[in-house]
């Protein structure tokens, strides 16, 4: 039935737009991590968290710690330098979804090394989240 | 979590508390509550939707023909779970609503609410506090399927459908001797449902609209519309026939809607069975661990194991077996045969210390097979002892099984075993006889299937049951007097649906 169709299309759109499924991933990883007593109450604490942590609307990658930041780094450079190109830099943040249209990002000529990937990363994610 | 490490070893600790605390359905309510509602802050939502923690609460709708009793049900499961009643005649009756005024316009009229208003009322109902805290029953609504898709598209999802049949005969039959209590509003019968004060038997009317040619033309609509409605509740639908006392049709109905259907939450099952010798728990557990890929664990087994492999933990345990098998060639001065599996020889086992066996069984209940495929535990805990020492060693089973089976037909299983000392083979005189007399001339009896051996056993069992059942309060016990493979559909069963809920 078309009217089923888009209306499954509506549905998963917004999944995707805001990111649903990760983020109940997280919920659910961090639930069973530290297994509190009370899992609603903790969710809730968590979620209001969150939404205070959340500088504007749009989606950010709260669930990227500082592994998949190393596996990431690891990833693009491929020749082991232990530094990453700007270029490369620019188009991660992008994946990361950390890169707001309107900031310029100077390229000061030094290629990126890890410890400076990483602090950026952490800098523009919200602190709650550190 | 970092995808790039492999394989994830997960600990048992996080299934465990993932079952107990139905994580997967919390996350998968949000998510359709999410889906249905698609709110613009999903944040803000997930904390309210959190904070009202009403999943369980009751989403019932009732339908049956008229004369089926679906009123009279729907008002006692309201009472009894403490919920609330939904009727198209409650519904028109709202005060304060323009709505509801229009509906009653058209319905003094008509005889009928159209759907539209209907689930306008509806939606504004459901959405009210009381129902979203306390639940809600629909009776007799939707009663086409118009409806019912209308009701399903503004996110009004029922857990429970109950639908009451009867045959057309008995339902004409019984709508001639209806009577209504203006003043509450109850349903009565001349025959079936007479009330006792003679008080209410005097104010009692006769409705309007019951003559058999009246009913007959209600009952081809609603035969019309039913079939259609069947089709949008498929999994959660129950018929429970109408054609048997109220009370009857209240206790499946109630049965029904409080249990919780099959979830797809993952599931690692640990099962463990308890019964006398002879119930049966050897061959199910073996059936369990072919079917479901479970690690069967034979307690017993385990323990000779470990004495074959001259591990270090058979060589303490060795020189318990070897005390009692010279025992039992002083008795006996014949063969053996092969011992079954599940009976630690009976008297070793007063003289092997629980802590030891607890060792052995933890150190195969910490393989990783174990851990991530489930095990099939039989032949321990044999008293409240072992039970307390398996459960704060963190061995919880989530499935516990009580095989229950007379005395008698435990004897006949057991005593009529006999083995072949030539050929290894095990046959049975009554199940599995020996082809020729020949084999049969030369069979030998163990002593383990003596019948003062058998008769002890399961008095040692008997009186440790009691004890371990109240331990286990989520235990199921099934019926182990029957063909196996039934008693291993009934243990299916009660492994794949959820846990029974107490009722309160």
């Amino acid at each position: 039935m078309e009217a089923g169709g888009s209306r499954e299309r509506e549905a998963r759109n917004y999944l995707e737009k805001h990111q649903i499924m990760e983020l109940l991933k997280y919920l659910t990883s961090v639930l069973l991590f530290i297994r509190p007593e009370k899992p609603r109450e903790y969710l809730i604490a968590i979620l209001e968290k969150l939404r205070i942590a959340k500088a504007t609307g749009v989606a950010f990658p709260f669930f990227m710690d500082h592994s998949n930041i190393t596996a990431m780094f690891d990833m693009m450079d491929s020749s082991k330098k232990g530094t990453i190109s700007f270029v490369q830099y620019k188009e991660a943040l992008k994946t990361l979804g950390l890169c707001p249209a309107d900031e310029v990002l100077k390229d000061d000529g030094h290629a990126i090394t890890l410890d400076k990937f990483k602090s950026e990363v952490k800098r523009m994610r919200p602190r709650a989240l550190a | 979590m970092d995808a790039t490490t492999a394989p994830h070893h997960i600990p048992p600790e996080m299934s465990q508390y993932g079952e107990e605390n139905h994580i997967f359905e919390i996350m998968q309510n949000m998510l359709e509550q999410l889906l249905i509602h698609q709110p613009k802050d999903p944040i803000l939502f997930m904390i309210n939707h959190l904070q009202l923690d009403n999943d369980n609460v009751p989403k019932i709708v009732i339908l049956g023909p008229p004369a089926s009793g679906k009123t009279t049900i729907a008002m006692w499961l309201c009472k009894h779970l403490n919920s609330n009643l939904l009727t198209v005649e409650n519904l028109i009756a709202k005060e304060f609503s323009s709505l509801a005024a229009a509906a009653r316009k058209h319905y003094q009229i008509n005889k009928r609410v159209p759907s539209m208003q209907l689930v306008r009322l509806i939606q504004d109902r459901v959405s009210e506090e009381d129902c979203v805290r306390r639940g809600w029953i629909l009776d007799g609504i939707p009663e086409t399927r118009e409806q019912a898709l209308m009701i399903q598209t503004v996110g009004i999802t029922p857990r429970h459908v109950i639908v009451l049949s009867a045959p057309d005969t008995v339902l004409i039959e019984r709508n001639l001797g209806k009577r209504i209590d203006p003043q509450t509003g109850e349903i009565y019968h001349t025959t079936f449902d007479w009330p006792s004060e003679s008080e209410i038997q005097d104010r009692l009317i006769v409705p309007v609209g019951i003559s058999e040619l009246e009913t007959a033309g209600k009952l081809l609509e609603y035969h019309r519309n039913i079939v259609r409605i069947f089709p949008s509740y498929p999994k959660i639908l129950k018929v429970i026939s109408a054609d048997q006392p109220c009370v009857d049709v209240f206790y499946q109905a109630l049965t029904y809607v409080q249990t919780n259907h099959r979830s797809n939450a993952p599931f690692t099952p640990r099962v463990l069975l308890c019964g006398p010798m002879g119930s049966g728990k050897s061959l199910q557990a073996a059936l369990l661990a072919q079917k479901y890929s479970l690690v069967n664990v034979c307690c017993g087994q385990l323990l000779k194991e470990a004495v074959a492999d001259k591990s270090k933990f058979g060589e303490v345990i060795q020189p318990f077996f070897e005390k009692d098998m010279a025992e039992y060639k002083l008795q006996e001065g014949g063969a053996l045969g092969s011992l079954p599996c599940n009976a630690v020889p009976g008297t070793a086992r007063m003289l092997l210390p629980d802590s030891l066996i607890m060792k052995v069984l933890s150190e195969r209940l910490n393989q990783q097979d174990c851990i991530q495929k489930g095990w099939v535990l039989h032949g321990f805990p044999r008293d409240l002892d072992q039970a307390l020492m398996m459960d704060s060693l963190g061995y919880k089973p989530n499935r516990v099984f009580f095989l229950n089976v007379p005395f008698d037909s435990v004897l006949e299983r057991l005593t009529l075993r006999r083995t072949d000392p030539i050929t290894g083979e095990r046959y049975h005189l009554m199940y599995k006889p020996p082809p020729t007399t020949e084999i049969q001339d030369r069979l030998l009896q163990n002593p383990k299937d003596a019948e003062e051996h058998v008769k002890f056993k399961m008095d040692l069992f008997y009186r440790n049951a009691a004890e371990l059942e109240e331990f286990y309060g989520q235990a199921l016990t099934i019926n182990g007097d029957q063909d196996p493979y039934t008693v291993f559909e009934y243990i299916e069963s009660g492994i794949i649906n959820p846990l029974p809920q107490k009722v309160p």
